[in-house]
């Protein structure tokens, strides 16, 4: 709808900015999911299950 | 367990809060048109959390970790100092974030949003390294690394986390109002940091007093869930999105230049220095009071966490009174300061006192006291330095308060720890409270120091030449240096 170029569908964000919101969800999910990992590793240790 | 002096404990320190809360609406005129103070309250929510880490690390779980779970005092205090690793890190934080490039033309949320996730990471893992290192259930047999590195983990994220969130946030407070309140919103955000440790010292006292490895995995889970709620909760529409700061040609300033022209500053660095032994003098006892309390004075968790909800009290005493007098009595900052010192002195001789005399009640009082001074000295100084700022380097500033005060009370805490066990393990200097004297001595011997090196900076008043720079015509639009302003 918009005139800009720049401007990508559906949010009206610019790509730049698109990119740099999704480089934060991937930072979130790289980060929280690495502390999913270690949390369990740490659980199997102190309590180990399937074992 | 005394049950008389615990209520009275709760009943004062309640009764107390409330009669502060009215002194506190001058803190209101911060709010401008534009930033309405519920929202700055609701901004100031992430010095809650904040002050929850900082109560669940200083006070919880170094009480927990030595008297329940057993480990070593030395490695708890190095433990907890961990955090303030990241302590210098701050004032490179600080203006990191105030030069940062985005395409959103945003400067503090995705700092704030990296700040919150480390800390809830850090406590996601926490209560597992801490089981894993004292050795629960299984992980007897486990090798050692992985509780110590665990553990070190969690309280590497939590601090880094603790750090960038409060630099940053702190930062962001300040962009949202005009320069001539910055120093009273700064003040609104510290009150609010303590009535953070308030409360949740009394809730992870009420949570804890019957303590179990899964009560203890729930209090800090708990804590991780409401840290990112509460972060989420005061970042949320703060920061407005700034084309023109996106599209803006990236500012050239070395951190390096940055920080020579912030301390090239007449007494600044005497100022920073003061700063360092007073924090040092009032913070050393931090991580000891706890076990102090509990192990030479017989205290149960329950009444030694309220120990450091006293401690918060007093602060907030004292930076009702520090507010009072340097807005409406007009005394100097470092007058301030130098009084909170000058209180601080006798409150730790009270506090050997009571080892000597075993009353529980003149610990109480000499807690007080010393976070009476505590509050004085922390609102002086802080303000001290905020004058002494150019204005278009108070992030800076705020970020370099930060560093020296973080990383003087982190190697206090540690030195103080050392110096216990050290003495421990001597051979006839174990019982009772001969481990903890010669600390509460040594910070004694601290404050006096900073007394010593803050008196010339009262006569020399390093803020009467700054106060010119405070009181620039806020419109404008280039700093004392040329530099432009970096307020949006």
């Amino acid at each position: 709808m918009s005139n800009d170029p720049d401007k990508v569908w559906p949010t009206g964000l610019t790509l730049r900015e698109a990119e740099e919101v999704h480089s934060y969800l991937i930072d979130g999910t790289r980060v929280f999911g690495a502390i999913a990992l270690l949390a369990h590793i740490l659980v199997a240790v102190t309590t180990p299950w399937l074992g | 367990m005394d049950v008389s002096t615990m209520f009275d404990y709760k009943r004062f320190a309640l009764g107390r809060l409330a009669a502060i809360a009215p002194q506190y609406l001058p803190f209101a005129d911060a709010a401008s048109d534009e930033v309405p103070l519920s929202r700055l309250l609701r901004l100031s929510l992430f010095q809650i959390t904040v002050g929850m880490a900082l109560v669940l690390m200083v006070g919880t779980l170094n009480r927990v970790m030595i008297v329940e779970l057993q480990v070593p005092a030395t490695l708890v205090a190095l433990m907890l100092a961990l955090p303030l690793v990241f302590a210098p890190f701050r004032a490179l934080i600080g203006f990191k974030s105030d030069t940062f490039r985005s395409a959103l033309g945003l400067r503090r949320l995705p700092w704030i949003f990296k700040g919150t996730m480390y800390q809830f990471g850090g406590f996601a893992i926490m209560p597992f390294a801490l089981l894993v290192l004292s050795g629960y259930g299984e992980a007897v047999d486990a090798p050692r690394w992985i509780g110590l590195t665990a553990a070190a983990l969690s309280f590497l994220l939590v601090g880094a986390g603790m750090h960038i969130v409060q630099t940053v946030g702190l930062a962001l407070a300040t962009d949202l109002v005009p320069p001539e309140d910055q120093p009273k919103v700064v003040g609104l955000m510290y009150v609010m940091l303590l009535v953070g440790m308030i409360l949740s010292a009394l809730i992870y006292g009420a949570l804890l007093s019957t303590y179990t490895p899964g009560r203890l995995i729930q209090v800090i889970q708990g804590t991780a869930v409401v840290t990112i709620f509460l972060n989420g909760l005061a970042m949320w529409k703060q920061e407005a999105r700034n084309r023109s700061r996106a599209l803006a040609p990236r500012s050239e300033i070395a951190f390096s230049t940055a920080l020579r022209r912030l301390s090239a500053r007449p007494g600044m660095l005497r100022l920073l220095a003061v700063i360092a032994l007073g924090t040092a003098g009032f913070g050393m006892a931090d991580v000891l009071l706890e076990p102090f309390g509990g192990q030479v004075l017989q205290m149960t968790v329950a009444q030694t966490t309220r120990l450091t909800v006293v401690l918060a009290c007093g602060s907030l005493v004292g930076f009702a009174l520090a507010s009072r007098w340097l807005g409406r009595d007009g005394l100097q900052p470092m007058t301030v300061a130098t009084l909170g010192a000058f209180v601080g002195v006798p409150a730790f001789l009270m506090v050997m006192a009571s080892a000597v005399l075993l009353t529980v009640p003149l610990l109480i009082a000499a807690t007080l006291i010393a976070g009476f001074g505590a509050g004085l000295f922390g609102h002086g100084t802080l303000t001290a330095t905020m004058r002494a700022a150019p204005r278009d380097q108070i992030g800076l500033a705020l970020g370099a308060w930060g560093a020296v005060q973080t990383t003087a009370a982190g190697a206090a805490i540690a030195l103080g720890g050392v110096i216990r066990d050290v003495m421990l393990l001597a051979p006839d200097g174990a019982q009772g409270a001969a481990p903890y004297l010669p600390v509460f001595g040594l910070e004694v011997g601290l404050l006096l120091l900073a007394l010593i090196l803050a008196l010339p900076l009262r006569r020399q008043d390093i803020d009467t030449g700054l106060r010119t720079t405070t009181s620039l015509p806020t419109g404008s639009p280039a700093g004392p240096d040329g530099l432009a302003d970096t307020r949006p």
